[in-house]
């Protein structure tokens, strides 16, 4: 059994409370932000980690490619259609065409 | 080209080297191709599923500042700290073609009204609302979590397979053939160097 953490600035992390997920992390700075980040890659008991996607963004570059790697835990970027603009770029690079529309 | 040098030994490596590459290359087509085509059977889902995560952000997004607005947000604070029931999923592992995957299987997420940890009575619609948003909204993530990570790794693992398949066909095969071929000239040319050679040895040997 697994659990959801949620990092964020605390006005995006109250609806996640409400739905009882308790590993919730307030950032407000930069050195927060990675200390979470961080702290969440290590941690066994969570599963998934929801982060906005602009922040994932502020991340640096090495921390990024972590993140990005990692499949225990799952980081999912939520928020903005950042992120569907990314896959589609990628999948144009690696396959040559948009397949997504 | 000009480092190898042109005798049989090194002909007979290079042409074992020059099968094992196609072989190699081959096999890497394939791959390419079956990771192709479990890259569109998820895609069309993956779509969908990410689509539909966006639109529910916005509208739990919405809900909650309603419910902040008209209720206040201390209200909706301290319903938010007795809630403690956590959505609850396992995670587990698949392999498709080398490429490590998540599989996320969910277990009730979605709560009923009396089962939610705040008393139903001491709150509004709204808020009730706003939570019934934000289930839906972890629901998908949980969705999307398992859908975009999966795709992105095949990406990955795509562009890496076919950038493989490019070197080999159109750099170190090409390369390796170019070789074989300079070395089997020179070995002929040897050959009739030595004819000659021979040749003329004999004839001057008949002169005296």
């Amino acid at each position: 059994m697994k659990k959801m953490a949620v990092i964020g600035d605390p006005e995006f992390n109250v609806g996640f409370r409400l739905v009882g997920i308790r590993d919730i992390y307030d950032v407000s700075s930069q050195e927060e932000l990675e200390k979470a980040v961080r702290e969440t890659l290590t941690r066994k008991d969570v599963g998934v980690v929801v982060i906005r996607y602009d922040l994932l963004k502020k991340l640096p570059y090495a921390l990024q490619r972590e993140v990005d790697e990692s499949v225990d835990p799952t980081f999912v970027a939520v928020g903005g259609e950042g992120g569907i603009e990314e896959i589609r770029e990628k999948i144009r690079r690696a396959i040559g065409v948009d397949l997504w529309k | 080209m000009a480092e190898v040098q042109p005798t049989r030994m090194e002909l007979i490596k290079l042409r074992r080297r020059i099968k094992m590459a196609t072989r190699g290359h081959a096999l890497l087509k394939m791959k390419r191709d079956g990771l192709i085509m479990e890259f569109r059977d998820i895609l069309e889902e993956a779509k969908e599923v990410i689509g539909g995560m966006v639109e529910k952000y916005e509208s739990a997004r919405e809900r909650l500042a309603i419910a902040m607005a008209a209720d206040g947000v201390i209200a909706v604070k301290s319903i938010a700290l007795s809630c403690h029931t956590e959505p609850s999923f396992t995670i587990k592992k698949k392999n498709i073609m080398g490429v490590v995957v998540p599989v996320i299987k969910r277990e009730k997420v979605r709560k009923r009204v009396s089962e939610r940890d705040y008393g139903v009575i001491g709150t509004t619609a709204r808020i009730d609302e706003a939570v019934a948003a934000y289930e839906e909204l972890v629901d998908a993530i949980l969705e999307v979590a398992e859908l975009e990570t999966t795709l992105k790794r095949l990406i990955e693992e795509i562009e890496k397979t076919k950038r493989r398949v490019n070197a080999l066909e159109y750099r170190v095969i090409p390369d390796m053939e170019a070789t074989a071929k300079y070395i089997s000239f020179r070995l002929e040319e040897m050959d009739r160097e030595n004819i000659v050679r021979l040749k003329k040895i004999k004839a001057k040997m008949a002169k005296t």
